[in-house]
């Protein structure tokens, strides 16, 4: 079915729905609305909204409408490419959208599923996971919410909502909306194969109920959605082909794709996302591995290794190089206590970092296959640091994390002397076969260019987040220019601008890299289709 | 040198969460991990350890057959060996009951032992008794809170470093003795991957009642001179002042107030 019809939703009173008015009381009063972790500067905005529920939602839109006043949507700002970030008219922040509203069993898929409004933290959904806690069902739950919780309780094995961005702090709402990817996409996939049912408020103040599995677009690509006036809107997909890497640039399109995986990763541009459902997995006990290599190269060696091996499934696969160790090496002497680690070796000159199954308590452990495949590839398996238990995962993960931490230190530090400097972190993603290549043009170019850099990430996806700290502002506009390089050539190696970061305000230049002209044509033909006066979050994908 | 480390699995929590009607301890999707107190003890044996060749480092707890985690997490960190004291016999035991049979296992497991190291304390029970218990009935000299710990050149003495409310005090001992470890200035130690595979083949010996020299009645709850008579949680401070719905400067104005009010400003 192609077909889908949109639900009036009831409107409230708009003068009793909470907004601050005007940009200087709202810079003055409210700064961290205006920006997410872009910091990227605001155009002035007219109004702050904050509303309850979907009532007030639908009249703020039809407020702002009548007066030709433009929406922007703000989740929890984690973003990184200004997505949230108003350009004038009016900023929505749905922080008031943050109750789990469901737990319940799917018999058809055999599958847990979370129904929650769109302001959840993945903290916070993953905390009552674990603990089968959900002081919202319980204080607002009806029968069926409460019984779906029993049930939950009573099942014997615990669950996980599989999609791990860094940022945990990012709403469910955010997360779906930029179908965003962690470490874990490498096993478990991005959010869009976790999402099972969306709702969403179109720019007309109307709702969509999509659940996956039930629209389809029809042969000739089309989807036809009908409003409560009977009115139609004829959606009609582009006829481009979507890299085979993981990818957050450009509208999903796929030959009679699924009305729920247009939403998914639009950036907000055909509507709001006001609640989401998604499906849960089974926890098992794993052990993350960071394993010291000699070189960049031979790690580049082992990802194709460990891929290769079919008897080995990891569940992410990520990358130091050799210039990042040096870089944490350094901190370590500084300041050994914020490292927490032991002293990386000295031979060291590159490291993966991954995770797998494991049963501490089994009574024979079989790591044959990924012992030979480390060993066969000339690495040690003493050269490692091995976790399982919940703080030491806990603890590899934070000596992840503050490789970023460090680099941003130090860029701060820098912006003293010369203010105009800021990090430049590339999201950039190639097929398997390409991984090679890709590094290999990272490495030629940037040496050359005497920058100082760093690599990391997620290799086992191809995608290696090229960090250059440039030291003053020629560096700064070297660097953007190698950055645009890099990104013509991911786009010539069939890969994408943006891997998991999105188009947002920031690399809508590096979007016109990736597709043609007319193709950007049909992606604006399907924003205004759905959003005709182009209400919604202006400036994400498309220039103003 | 043989030095062994008596150790206790805790649960992975620092905030107790209480049933409120039974009055006992939420377990439910909680794991167990090696008391961290007992990790820095072991990490000082390990210490030692590469610090003099000829040593070796026995860890060794009382406990449920659960409590084999803790042990086998002693083992991927450095211990050569393992004792497991496992009998449902021992279910119940209060800190006097839990030195009594360590003492006793480590005299029938174990000979010619020149240091035994235990943590501080266990972060759940947070007695802090054991380990001069443990000193006392095997007629040994003690230092409690230990932060380093050297052999002098005669190996015959131990070099303590530890600490007190008011500062450090440096002691030395004769050897055998018990020494307590508290957390000290150490990066943690982390195993590799191979550590983790080897600790599985290492010796991990279980021993029950029946290879202790004590009596039934000096066992578990029957030997035990304190019982548990029920857990709470102490009462919750009251929350400050919170101010809501208000706009950011009449707030700040009413802070302000307030703090002049009660003379902080």
């Amino acid at each position: 079915m192609h077909e889908i019809s949109t639900k009036l939703t009831p409107m409230a009173d708009f003068d009793n729905i909470r907004r601050i008015d005007g940009f200087e009381h709202i810079k003055n009063e409210y700064p961290t609305y205006l920006t997410d972790e872009s910091k990227l500067s605001p155009e002035a905005c007219d109004y702050l909204f904050f509303p309850m529920d979907e009532s007030e939602l639908a009249a703020i839109l039809k407020q702002m409408s009548d007066r030709k006043l433009s929406v922007t949507i703000a989740g929890a700002r984690t973003g990184l490419v200004g997505g949230c970030v108003p350009c004038k008219g009016a900023l929505i922040s749905l922080e008031n959208f943050d109750r789990v509203q469901a737990v319940y069993y799917d018999q058809p898929a055999t599958e847990w599923r979370i129904q929650s409004q769109c302001a959840v933290s993945l903290r916070s959904l993953n905390s009552q996971i674990a603990s089968k806690n959900f002081p919202d069902l319980i204080r607002c739950g009806d029968s069926a919410a409460l019984s779906g919780l029993q049930r939950f309780k009573n099942d014997p094995d615990h669950y996980f909502y599989p999609p791990d961005p860094t940022e945990m702090s990012a709403s469910i709402g955010g997360t779906v909306a930029t179908n965003a990817s962690g470490a874990r996409t490498f096993r478990y996939g991005p959010t869009r194969d976790w999402v099972r049912g969306l709702r969403v408020m179109l720019s007309d103040g109307e709702t969509l109920s999509i659940p996956r599995g039930k629209y389809f677009a029809s042969p000739g690509g089309e989807f036809t959605v009908y409003d409560s006036r009977g009115n139609d809107r004829r959606i009609t997909l582009p006829s481009y082909r979507m890299p085979r890497t993981k990818n957050t640039s450009g509208f999903y399109a796929a030959p009679q794709m699924d009305l729920i995986d247009l939403f998914i990763g639009s950036e907000g541009c055909f509507g709001i996302i006001t609640e989401v459902t998604v499906a849960l997995l089974r926890r098992t006990d794993k052990m993350s591995v960071v394993q010291f290599l000699d070189s960049d190269e031979q790690a580049i060696d082992l990802v194709d290794a460990l891929r290769n091996e079919k008897r080995v499934q990891l569940d992410f696969l990520e990358f130091y190089s050799g210039n990042a160790l040096d870089l944490l090496r350094q901190r370590q002497k500084q300041d050994p206590k914020a490292v927490d680690m032991p002293a990386i070796p000295e031979q060291a000159g590159a490291a993966l970092f991954f995770e797998f199954g494991f049963a501490p308590m089994a009574n024979k452990l079989d790591y044959t296959a990924l012992e030979e495949t480390i060993k066969s590839n000339g690495a040690s398996l003493s050269d490692s640091w091995a976790a399982y238990e919940n703080r030491e995962l806990q603890r590899l993960k934070d000596f992840r994390h503050i490789l970023p931490e460090t680099i941003n230190a130090i860029i701060a530090e820098r912006k003293k002397q010369h203010p105009e400097l800021h990090k430049l972190g590339t999201d950039l993603a190639v097929p398997d076969s390409r991984l090679r290549d890709m590094w290999q043009v990272y490495k030629d170019r940037l040496s050359a260019a005497d920058l100082q850099w760093v690599a990391f990430g997620h290799i086992g996806n191809n995608h290696i987040h090229i960090n250059i700290l440039p030291r003053n502002g020629s560096e700064l506009q070297e660097g953007l220019k190698i950055y645009g390089q890099f990104a013509a050539k991911a786009v010539e190696f069939n890969g994408t601008v943006s891997a998991e970061h999105g188009i947002g305000k920031m690399k809508i230049k590096f979007l016109e890299l990736m597709y043609s002209p007319e193709h950007l044509d049909e992606m604006r033909a399907m924003k205004l289709a759905f959003d005709p006066d182009s209400l919604l979050n202006p400036g994400n994908i498309f220039p103003t | 040198m043989k030095i062994v480390v008596c150790v206790k699995q805790v649960p992975e929590i620092t905030d107790v969460k209480v049933n409120p009607e039974t009055g006992t301890l939420i377990r439910e999707g909680i794991t167990s991990i090696l008391n961290p107190f007992c990790e820095y003890a072991l990490d000082h044996a390990v210490q030692l350890k590469s610090e003099h060749k000829d040593t070796e480092v026995i860890a060794i707890t009382m406990g449920p057959p659960q409590a084999k985690s803790a042990l086998l997490r002693c083992l991927e960190l450095g211990a050569d060996r393992a004792v497991l004291v496992s009998d449902l016999k021992f279910a119940g035991a209060d800190t006097w009951a839990t030195a009594l049979t360590l003492s006793s296992a480590i005299k029938a497991a174990l000979s010619d032992v020149n240091l035994i190291l235990m943590g501080k304390q266990a972060i759940d029970g947070d007695t802090a008794q054991v380990g001069p218990e443990l000193a006392e009935i095997l007629n040994l000299p003690q230092i409690t809170y230990g932060v380093e710990m050297h052999l002098t050149s005669s190996k015959k003495r131990l070099r303590v470093k530890r600490e007190t409310e008011s500062g450090y005090e440096v002691l030395e001992v004769r050897l055998p003795a018990v020494v307590s470890a508290s957390k000290g200035d150490f990066i943690r130690r982390i195993p590799s991957f191979e550590d983790v595979l080897a600790a599985r083949v290492k010796e991990l010996r279980e021993i029950s009642a029946d290879d202790l020299d004590l009596e039934e009645t000096e066992l578990g709850l029957r030997g035990s001179f304190t019982q548990v008579i029920s857990v709470f949680p102490p009462q919750q401070k009251q929350g400050g002042i919170k101010l809501e719905g208000l706009e950011p400067e009449i707030a700040a104005r009413q802070i302000a107030a307030y703090l002049r009010e009660e003379q902080f400003i």
